[in-house]
């Protein structure tokens, strides 16, 4: 395990369990110990039930963990959710400046930073659009813009080209390693893709089921810029699959 | 609404309201209306604070019961008690009234907060919706379609509220106007009064609910 004055992020021994009627108790996560590189893009693989959305939420301290020690070496943390979670009443650039709102910057000045980022997204032509008015791929671009505005040092992506179609969620894919680049933050993001896992990853945490427990973690030394069209990429994702394949 | 203004016309074209007081009638009609307002006023800003703080509490799921049982407290039961400490006052009525209404904004509130999707809860935390902003900024506005709601079904249920119980204290207003009307055998009076609240609730729907609902459901379509 590396030095955790260099991580973002380190899990020792984390467990989660809530009440359940029936087993009493019921365990979604056990025994979950990992680390995570500061500046460093962590993808986490794993079937339904491996408990990556309950892991987090945990880490982000929206729920505690029943055991173990969570090390949070950032400050500011944001996240991108499956579902987008827009606020519907907003507009798309008043979600965009909702972070900065609470920080209680004044209006022109949020409004200024959150037109920059909604620019940086492509969509300052949508600033005054409601999300229901949106599509998938637009409305998950000002979930990006409204996490990026309050400048986070980690960035969690629950499944964020899940709900996306391939063209819409390939370009999003283009956009989130220009700005990972251009920003220097933690990225860890739940995936369920392998190729992309590889694509964009220093390194693939892979899950098992019932109860979410760490199978694997593999790291990813391709160079970038990767080139998902050649041989290297290719048989990284075949080695990827057959760890998997045999672990799970 | 259109059959109503048709009815309306045709018992006016046929001389049918002549005798009418429409004097009367306009004073009952406003002073019902009036105690509406004002009992809707007060249980728009209890209920929905109520709720909102209830809501906002770790203590939402277990007080949700015991709200569930003050709500069937039949308000009519407690009208002997609002007199016995008001009189046969206007607050007597308003109060009976807020007894009605509150209820359908409260758990109406109540139920948009406690069935918000949890990754909307979450994002508010995580952007920094904590404390009581979190009331303002998150819990206030996800509220806002289900407060219209309830204030719709609330004020229906107001209207049987104030006319119910101006009929039971018999002071002023519209129910004790038609219960007067009635035992004197007045029908073309009781007709145009009950035509007269036909007319506001039509009004009040069409101004004031109509486009709040449309609004609503613009934005928070999803």
């Amino acid at each position: 395990m590396h030095d955790s004055h260099h991580m973002a992020l380190v899990l020792s021994r984390v467990s989660s369990r809530f009440d359940d009627q029936r087993a009493k108790e019921a365990s979604v996560l056990e025994d979950i110990s990992f680390s995570v590189p500061a500046g460093s893009f962590v993808s986490m693989i794993g079937p339904s039930g491996a408990g990556k959305s309950t892991l987090m939420r945990v880490i982000l301290g929206l729920m505690p963990p029943s055991s173990g020690v969570i090390v949070r070496n950032f400050k500011r943390p944001a996240m991108v959710f499956q579902n987008y979670a827009l606020f519907p009443w907003l507009t798309a650039l008043d979600n965009v400046a909702f972070g900065l709102q609470m920080d209680g910057l004044d209006r022109q000045e949020r409004r200024r930073i959150a037109r920059e980022k909604l620019k940086e997204v492509g969509l300052d032509h949508l600033e005054k659009h409601y999300p229901s008015a949106l599509s998938g791929g637009q409305r998950q671009r000002v979930g990006l813009a409204r996490a990026l505005a309050i400048a986070p040092d980690l960035l969690i992506m629950d499944e964020p080209f899940s709900n996306l179609d391939t063209i819409t969620s390939e370009a999003l894919k283009a956009d989130l390693l220009k700005i990972w680049r251009s920003y220097g933050m933690t990225i860890l993001m739940v995936n369920h893709l392998i190729p992309d896992a590889i694509e964009l990853s220093d390194q693939v945490i892979v899950m098992g089921a019932h109860p979410g427990s760490i199978e694997k973690i593999i790291p990813i030394d391709l160079a970038r810029p990767r080139d998902v069209r050649s041989v290297p990429f290719f048989k990284e994702v075949d080695r990827l699959t057959e760890d998997i394949r045999r672990t799970l | 609404m259109a059959a109503v203004i048709a009815i309306a016309l045709a018992f006016g074209v046929s001389g049918y309201f002549s005798e009418v007081d429409w004097t009367m009638i306009i004073d009952s009609v406003l002073r019902t209306t009036y105690r509406i307002a004002m009992a809707y006023g007060v249980a728009l800003v209890l209920g929905v604070s109520i709720a909102l703080i209830v809501g906002w509490s770790p203590f939402a799921d277990a007080l949700f019961p015991f709200f569930d049982i003050l709500q069937n407290l039949p308000s009519f039961a407690l009208l002997p008690l609002f007199i016995y400490f008001l009189g046969f006052t206007d607050q007597t009525i308003i109060l009976f009234a807020v007894s009605s209404i509150i209820w359908p904004i409260l758990f109406a509130v109540l139920t948009a907060i406690k069935s918000a999707h949890k990754d909307l809860s979450d994002a508010a935390t995580i952007f920094g919706a904590r404390g009581f902003r979190r009331i303002r900024y998150y819990l206030a506005p996800l509220s806002f379609p289900a407060i219209l709601t309830g204030s719709i079904v609330g004020i229906a249920i107001g209207w049987e509220a104030v006319i119910g119980a101006e009929i039971i204290a018999n002071t002023s207003g519209f129910g004790a106007f038609i219960k007067t009307v009635d035992t004197s055998g007045l029908n073309p009076t009781a007709i145009a009064g009950a035509l007269g609240i036909l007319v506001i609730v039509f009004v009040v729907n069409r101004l004031v609910w109509a486009p709040l609902l449309a609004d609503s459901a613009r934005r928070y379509a999803e």
